[in-house]
């Protein structure tokens, strides 16, 4: 068990409910997976250092989760296969988390 | 003297060993700007002082925000698409 952080760009046009389908799907694939979500932050609008698709601003959410380091990898393929998204980032920030007896 | 010394020749120290729970990651771009010229190059340690294990912390966060658009790769970016795009 792992702890992961992964930071997505997400395109502006895109409406909350689209965003929230989004998040929803991938916190989906991190339960399946067996992984855990500790959190999903949003940093909100902010804009760019540079134009990035040729737009200046940018949606910015940080999913903080825990799992096994398969999940990474596939979560990865459903967010190159879902489109909205610009950039995304995956940090690893533990190695061992201490099982939280649930 | 062949060249004007910028810089008085202050004590320097590593800003990182000093303050311990100054966040050295890409999520806090505001800090990595400190290090970072105004077209977006990673000042040298010699000049901030910073010690070689955070200097090298800190070159891989650089590189990271650049990616996530945080920190500018470089000032000249073409200002006609930078003025068109902003809504």
């Amino acid at each position: 068990m792992r702890k992961f952080e992964t930071l997505l760009l997400l395109s502006p046009e895109l409406t909350s409910d689209n965003r929230e389908s989004l998040l929803a799907n991938f916190t989906a694939i991190i339960e399946r997976e067996g992984g855990k979500l500790v959190i999903a932050d949003h940093w909100g609008m902010r804009d760019l250092a540079y134009p990035v698709h040729k737009v200046m601003r940018g949606y910015y959410v940080r999913l903080e989760y825990t799992g096994p380091s398969a999940l990474v990898a596939e979560l990865e393929r459903n967010i190159r296969n879902s489109d909205g998204i610009f950039k995304f980032m995956t940090v690893k920030l533990a190695d061992s988390v201490a099982e939280e007896v649930a | 003297m062949p060249f004007k010394k910028r810089f008085a020749p202050r004590r320097k120290f590593c800003r990182f060993c000093a303050d311990h729970e100054l966040p050295l990651n890409y999520k806090r771009p505001d800090i990595l700007r400190d290090f970072v010229t105004e077209r977006g190059k990673i000042i040298a340690r010699r000049i901030t002082g910073t010690c070689a294990h955070h200097q090298r912390l800190l070159t891989r966060e650089i590189k990271r925000a650049r990616q996530m658009a945080l920190l500018i790769y470089t000032a000249t970016h073409d200002s006609q698409i930078k003025k068109k795009s902003i809504i």
